[in-house]
């Protein structure tokens, strides 16, 4: 089942007088409980599919549905909403709050989600427990390692047992061994069943997913790096 | 306002008659006892009057000493009227009138200044000479001061008496000497604490039976000074003012030589005045709660400058615009709400201050509307001006607010 459907997604953008054609029909489909990286080089519109796929911007033409849902044309009320309930972001900076505690971090998302104060505790907890912090609960990210701190940033999008997990260069900021724990972490949450889409130009991490998405110039030249015969062809069915 | 009588209180004072009646000008008496009488007789809306001759520049004995000044004769609602008090002793009564005793009510600092030898001297039964005449002193008004002077002097007191318990004999001396050592000049109110009365009838025959013009005698002098009455219901201000006028008409023989002066205009002055400094008052807290508003507002923009990136954190995972909007007014507001209480603190700590250094019945009254009214503006200061810094932060594009930075 087509956990997201993208259909001749286009995506312009007007910079003063120029436009600049970000992504060029996009057809793209991603299902329960994949794993896959978006590659491509810089300004080849990876970041650009991410945010559409991650709802922090809507197509200007073209379809998409995340979980069943018509997105393409969302009010930015119900944008916050998917993200807060559909979405878990990582990304390459972290982006924790430096003056809230790990545990207020991780609870963040839940308290747009109206979560009552108990059941946010709670919930932070376990997740917090799944990516091993639960020593650093008290500490504020500032006296966190990179590696401890894309931890927390990966429980907080895990809180709100989203639908998919998008991690824009996860391991951008770190050094490689603590880069291998954050994926051998994301590898494991695939294997629990967990969506999970890397964004990367990083071909060597991208060999490590099973399915490949390569983007370039606004189309996807590659999706599936199982098979490299495919190349060219859009729409795709999973690798299994 | 309390030491000059109210605005009830109105003095009939002589006019040029108008230019028709000239001709017959001269049949008025002018301002006679009678005017008094037939004013307490005639007009109801009249509470009380009193006719004033004035004896000025009189000579006061006391043994050795001799002081000057002017002595009031008057009836008994002087008193009332020019709001004295009888602290020692009596008023003057209708007896004393009636009889034309030679007996006179004085003011605190006649005391003083006849008596130096003996503070608070009670001179009841004493006997003075006015222009030579003895008058027994049958009753003293109190002493009229300002309320913060009053406040201060019993502060004084109040410490000597503390210093004073194991010795209280220097105590004495000290307080006695504190109370003389007051320079004449310095007594406010110096007029109507320096006030001598005696009956007018007595003041009509030992005084102003002759006057003496150039040698020659004019024969009694029976015109008053001062003729002043009091309204009993200052609703009815204009109709009592009337009732007097058709009265003194009559006694004055429809020469119009007499005209009314009331308080009215000084009171109006001093309305003015303060609705003015409450105006003022309005003015520059208006102005200060701008500016607060502009700080409040400044502040919060360089926040969420600062913040920018948070924001788009905080929409990543699913704020709302308004959620965002909310938050920015909410810290705004708890600005304005902290901002409220520091300054109550402070109004309070400011009016302690204020009550040390002007004591007396100026202390500032604080109601809890007042309070609570103001607390309630630094609150909407804060929500107002943080509506703006939160809309620009609710507009904010996520996308780009993750990028800053």
């Amino acid at each position: 089942m087509p956990l997201i459907e993208l259909i001749d997604v286009v995506k312009r953008y007007k910079i003063g007088e120029q436009e600049i054609l970000a992504l060029d029909g996009i057809d793209l489909t991603i299902d329960q409980g994949e794993y896959a990286a978006i590659i491509g080089p810089s300004g080849s519109g990876k970041s650009t599919l991410m945010h559409l796929l991650g709802c922090l911007d809507t197509p200007t033409s073209g379809t998409m549905l995340i979980d069943g849902i018509d997105v393409s044309r969302a009010s930015g009320n119900k944008l916050s909403e998917m993200r807060n309930q559909k979405i878990g972001f990582v990304f390459q900076s972290f982006n924790l709050l430096p003056k809230l505690t790990v545990l207020q971090n991780v609870e963040l998302p839940m308290i747009y989600a109206g979560v009552s104060a108990r059941e946010r505790r709670e919930r932070a907890m376990v997740a917090i427990e799944r990516v091993e912090l639960q020593n650093r609960v008290k500490n504020t990210p500032l006296q966190l390692s990179g590696g401890q701190m894309q931890r927390v940033a990966i429980a907080r999008a895990l809180v709100n047992n989203p639908r998919i997990i998008f991690a824009d260069e996860p391991t951008g900021n770190l050094d490689s061994r603590t880069g291998a724990n954050i994926l051998q972490l994301f590898r494991e949450l695939s294997t629990g069943g967990c969506t999970i889409v890397l964004v990367t130009h990083d071909a060597k991490i991208a060999a490590q997913t099973p399915r490949r998405i390569e983007i370039r110039d606004g189309k996807i030249v590659d999706s599936e790096s199982m098979d490299p015969l495919l190349s060219g062809q859009a729409q795709l069915t999973p690798t299994k | 306002m309390q030491q000059v009588g109210g605005i009830e209180q109105v003095s009939v004072i002589p006019q040029e008659p108008p230019e028709e009646q000239q001709l017959f000008a001269d049949t008025s008496p002018g301002r006679t006892v009678k005017d008094a009488e037939s004013i307490e007789r005639s007009a109801p809306l009249i509470s009380s009057v009193t006719p004033v001759s004035t004896l000025g520049g009189c000579a006061i004995h006391r043994g050795p000493i001799t002081i000057r000044g002017s002595v009031d004769g008057c009836w008994p609602s002087y008193v009332e009227i020019n709001k004295h008090n009888v602290a020692v002793g009596r008023n003057l009564c209708d007896l004393d009138l009636e009889e034309a005793k030679r007996v006179c009510v004085i003011g605190k600092v006649i005391v003083d200044r006849l008596w130096p030898e003996f503070p608070n001297y009670n001179p009841i039964g004493e006997t003075i000479l006015l222009n030579n005449r003895p008058f027994t002193v049958v009753g003293v008004f109190e002493f009229y001061e300002r309320e913060q002077d009053k406040r201060r002097r019993q502060l004084a007191q109040e410490k000597a008496n503390a210093k004073a318990t194991p010795t209280p004999t220097p105590a004495k001396k000290r307080s006695g000497r504190s109370s003389r050592s007051t320079p004449l000049g310095n007594i406010p109110f110096l007029a109507k604490n320096s006030t001598i009365i005696i009956p007018i009838s007595t003041m009509m025959f030992e005084f102003k039976s002759a006057s003496v013009v150039g040698g020659v005698d004019q024969g009694p002098n029976l015109k008053l000074d001062a003729l002043t009455f009091q309204v009993a219901d200052i609703n009815r201000f204009q109709e009592a003012l009337a009732q007097v006028r058709r009265i003194l008409t009559e006694t004055h023989r429809t020469v119009e030589d007499f005209a009314f002066s009331t308080r009215e205009e000084m009171f109006d002055a001093i309305e003015q005045n303060i609705h003015e400094t409450r105006m003022s008052g309005g003015l520059i807290a208006g102005i200060s709660l701008l500016v607060g508003g502009i700080g409040i507002m400044n502040i919060m923009l360089a926040s969420i400058t600062e913040r920018i990136r948070e924001i788009g954190v905080r929409r990543a995972v699913g704020a709302k615009a308004r959620d965002i909007f909310v938050q920015i007014v909410v810290e705004s507001a708890v600005i304005g709400f902290i901002g409220g209480l520091l300054g109550l603190i402070a109004s309070a700590a400011m009016m302690k201050l204020l009550i040390y250094i002007s004591p007396g019945k100026n202390a500032p009254v604080v109601e809890l509307d007042n309070v609570l009214i103001s607390f309630g503006f630094a609150v909407v200061i804060g929500v107002l001006s943080g509506l703006y810094p939160a809309w620009k932060a609710s507009r904010l594009d996520p996308i780009e607010a993750l990028r800053y930075g």
